[in-house]
């Protein structure tokens, strides 16, 4: 707090000046601050992405057009780009959700392992969705 | 406050509900974690097949239930962890009131069709709409 300039402060409701607490930008950067904000984001994509399942259910269970028209759509290069996407966030909620979890039970804060930690649930996820899809291609599931 | 401040390993608990949401949402994301992979491989199964192979993976009643369970699960945590979200950014009490019960709407809703789509065709039944008088 020391280092502080003075004159930043901002006046509360009840009218008294208080120190501007720290905010996005005055945090040196750190890899534990983008995990945090990628789970955010993750969770907010992978609701979008359920929903996207429930769709596809729904087209099953409507019949083989239905169903024809949602094999399609999935395998057009749109398609294809969502479900890279969808991919690489469903491994993004299981190693950054796992890293929360073993968080949450106080283990793995000291700086190397939160570090090591947050680096896997960042880094992780797209590099995993690449492989996921190569598999694809190469047992012939899908075509590019 | 009506009642006095309990305390568990040094650290003060919740006076109302929010200790009981947080170790829910821990729960069902701890129960995400396999469920997430099992959605990630049959994801590879399922991908690129066609309708008869997509119904006979709907056959299986462990399928089916697993199914079930993920999507329960997955839309109770969202519930949850938007609730969370919603929180901490709008502090408008009738707007955030507003956000949570769409939020929940929302999940409710999607967690009801899944259920009720999966159980349709893991009995086999005929394409929709059949059976609903169109």
């Amino acid at each position: 707090m020391s280092n502080a300039p003075p004159d930043r402060t901002v006046i509360q409701p009840n009218g008294r000046p208080r120190p501007l607490s720290p905010h996005l930008q005055t945090w040196r950067w750190h890899i534990t601050m983008t995990a945090s904000i990628l789970f955010r984001f993750t969770i907010g994509a992978i609701s979008v992405g359920a929903l996207i399942g429930v769709a596809w259910l729904a087209t099953v269970a409507f019949g083989p057009e239905a169903y024809a028209t949602t094999l399609a759509l999935a395998g057009s290069p749109f398609g294809l780009f969502i479900g890279f996407g969808l991919t690489a966030v469903l491994f993004s909620l299981l190693l950054n959700g796992g890293r929360h979890l073993i968080n949450d039970t106080g283990r793995g804060l000291t700086l190397r392992s939160a570090d090591l930690l947050s680096s896997i649930a960042v880094y992780a996820p797209v590099p995993l969705a690449v492989a996921f899809f190569a598999l694809l291609v190469v047992s012939g599931r899908i075509s590019l | 406050m009506s009642h006095p401040a309990r305390y568990r390993n040094g650290v003060r608990v919740s006076e109302r509900h929010g200790a009981g949401e947080w170790t829910l949402e821990k729960i069902l994301l701890a129960a995400l974690m396999p469920l997430g992979l099992w959605i990630a491989s049959t994801a590879f199964t399922l991908s690129g097949q066609g309708y008869d192979a997509v119904l006979q993976w709907f056959a299986s009643p462990v399928n089916a239930a697993l199914l079930a369970a993920t999507a329960l699960i997955l839309f109770g945590f969202a519930s949850l962890a938007w609730k969370v979200i919603i929180e901490d950014y709008i502090h408008v009490a009738g707007t955030k009131a507003l956000l949570i019960g769409l939020v929940n709407l929302i999940c409710l809703a999607a967690a009801a069709a899944s259920v009720f789509f999966i159980v349709r065709l893991a009995l086999g039944s005929a394409p929709l709409p059949a059976g609903f008088g169109i």
